[in-house]
């Protein structure tokens, strides 16, 4: 091997931005640990309550879970990607804790923020505020790690902008949905993937309406979902936590 | 308590404890607003005030904006509800009709705020904004609710927006509960779609000491309802479903479920949905009678009978 060739192989010299590249990749990877997706996202329980009956019925289902998701967590993504600081993160994650009403989606966004954090300040280590935040308040009973919250947070460290962090977790969202189905055999996983790709033009439609907004106007858009989602605790055999 | 009035304050309410009984010290009303404080809503063994408020021809017309404020002293009982259901009419030049609620409920004292429901008509815009401001021994319920319209008439979700705000501030300003509801017709989804058969949506709020036996008892009686109704499906759903058998079973008429809130689990929120509205009458009537003992009268047993 000539000398030229071995060293651009080692080299660290590439530019932050193709970096940024695969580090957006490896976060939005369902391999990233992040807890075993755990949660239906209320699919579970409206499959149950009958009020999806057949296939045909999750497309509109998913879109409206993604539709809430934009108008109630991207303001949280949106303000954290913009300020990444502790003092930001804590006040806006007891506001989420507060604007959770749900208890159910509100125990599942703490667990999976906790676990997004701990993955991230493992593999991120060069992001020391991570770590540290970490150890400052796990077990202090002062924030919940809410997952938008931390997501926000997360990608404001990257260096993400903030509308590719917001359409990141809309993406994020829809995958999550889409795995839960196929895993509750309401679809295959090639039907899955094809709902994928009819899909992605009306989440983008999503991100545009709702991206960028202050938290003071996040707001829920689907109380039957909402309602429907509470009943997850009440279901008597169920795969998922939420 | 300074509050601040302005010129577009429609509505103040001050209850205070004067001779160690609930009494209205201050009631100011200006159009559109109407409050009627009547004196023998409830038994006279029960300390507790009603107050009534009205609209003037029955609605809130397009561009109405009412603000009212309401002060529960320390110790003192109030009900403030409505004598028939809110209709919003539709939207003149898209204007928005806007109503505002600030109440401050003190300590050991006890808030009711128990109103018929929302109806927003074919186009209307409208949004309410409600804040109340508690301690850690206040009491409070609040009921808010909406239908679709008038849907006998075949106007089911037609309105052009509807927004409903609820904060509840802890010591002045610890946010405990923050719920926004927004159902806008929008490309994505319209209103009807998303509430499928559905024509009826509340929310119920229960919170502080005086509530807690209560909290635990609709949370035992939602959950025993609901877990009669919700199914795992019989079949293999997707591939491999037989449709026939999936489709012979029903959506439930109504659909509840209970969550707690606040630092240490000090409130809790009933959310309800049906498919008419008699229906939820019949259960706020049923789960919120108990009311009575605090209220002197059990809320809604006059109406939408």
């Amino acid at each position: 091997m000539d000398h030229s060739t071995s060293k651009s192989c080692t080299n660290a010299n590439h530019d932050d931005k193709s970096l940024l590249h695969w580090t957006q990749w490896q976060l939005l990877d369902s391999v990233l640990p992040t807890g075993g997706f755990p949660h239906s996202f209320g699919l579970e329980s409206a499959l149950q309550s009958n009020l999806i009956k057949q296939p045909e019925d999750l497309k509109p289902f998913i879109i409206q879970v993604l539709d809430n998701t934009g108008s109630l967590l991207l303001p949280f993504v949106h303000t954290l990607n913009k300020s990444p600081d502790t003092e930001t993160w804590t006040c806006l994650d007891n506001l989420l804790e507060a604007t959770l009403t749900n208890e159910i989606a509100r125990k599942a966004s703490a667990t999976q923020g906790s676990a997004l954090l701990r993955v991230a300040a493992s593999v991120f280590r060069e992001i020391t505020e991570l770590k540290l935040i970490r150890e400052r308040f796990i077990g202090s009973g002062l924030v919940f790690f809410h997952h938008a919250c931390v997501f926000g947070l997360l990608t404001g460290l990257l260096g993400f902008d903030g509308r590719m962090a917001q359409r990141a977790y809309i993406f994020m969202t829809m995958r999550d949905v889409l795995s839960a189905a196929t895993r509750l055999n309401v679809v295959g996983p090639i039907a899955a993937s094809v709902l994928q790709h009819e899909i992605a033009s009306a989440a983008e439609g999503i991100v545009e309406k709702w991206r960028d907004r202050n938290v003071e106007d996040a707001c829920q858009t689907n109380p039957l979902l909402d309602t429907v989602q509470g009943c997850h605790a009440y279901l008597f055999s169920r795969l998922f936590c939420s | 308590m300074a509050e601040t009035e302005t010129e577009t304050t429609s509505g103040v309410v001050t209850v205070e404890k004067v001779r160690g009984r609930s009494t209205i010290t201050r009631c100011f009303f200006k159009y559109p607003l109407k409050l009627i404080l009547p004196k023998k809503v409830g038994s006279s063994q029960v300390d507790a005030v009603w107050i009534y408020a009205l609209s003037y021809g029955g609605g809130i017309v397009s561009g109405d904006q009412i603000s009212c404020k309401i002060s529960v002293g320390d110790g003192c009982t109030a009900s403030f509800t409505t004598q028939a259901s809110t209709k919003v009419y539709k939207s003149v030049d898209s204007k928005c009709s806007e109503q505002v609620l600030e109440a401050i409920i003190g300590n050991e004292a006890f808030l009711a705020l128990i109103p018929d429901p929302v109806t927003c008509f074919s186009t209307a815009r409208y949004s309410q904004k409600q804040n109340f401001r508690i301690f850690s021994c206040s009491n409070l319920v609040v009921v808010d609710w909406i239908t679709s319209g008038r849907y006998q008439s075949g106007e089911r979700w037609d309105f052009t927006s509807y927004k409903s705000t609820n904060c509840i501030y802890l010591d002045n300003d610890r946010p405990i509960f923050i719920d926004s509801v927004l159902l806008e017709q929008s490309l994505v989804c319209d209103i009807a779609e998303r509430m499928q058969c559905y024509q009826v949506i509340a929310m119920v709020i229960l919170l502080g000491p005086k509530l807690k036996n209560l909290q635990n008892q609709i949370k035992e009686v939602v959950k025993k309802m609901m877990t009669v109704k919700l199914r795992p499906p019989t079949t293999n759903f997707g591939r491999y479903a037989k449709s026939e058998a999936q489709h012979d079973r029903f959506v439930p008429d109504l659909i509840a479920s209970c969550s707690t809130f606040g630092p240490q689990g000090i409130g809790s929120v009933i959310r309800v949905t049906a498919t008419t509205t008699e229906a939820v009458y019949a259960f706020l009537r049923t789960h919120l009678s108990s009311l009575e003992m605090f209220l002197g009268a059990p809320p809604y047993c006059q109406s939408g009978i």
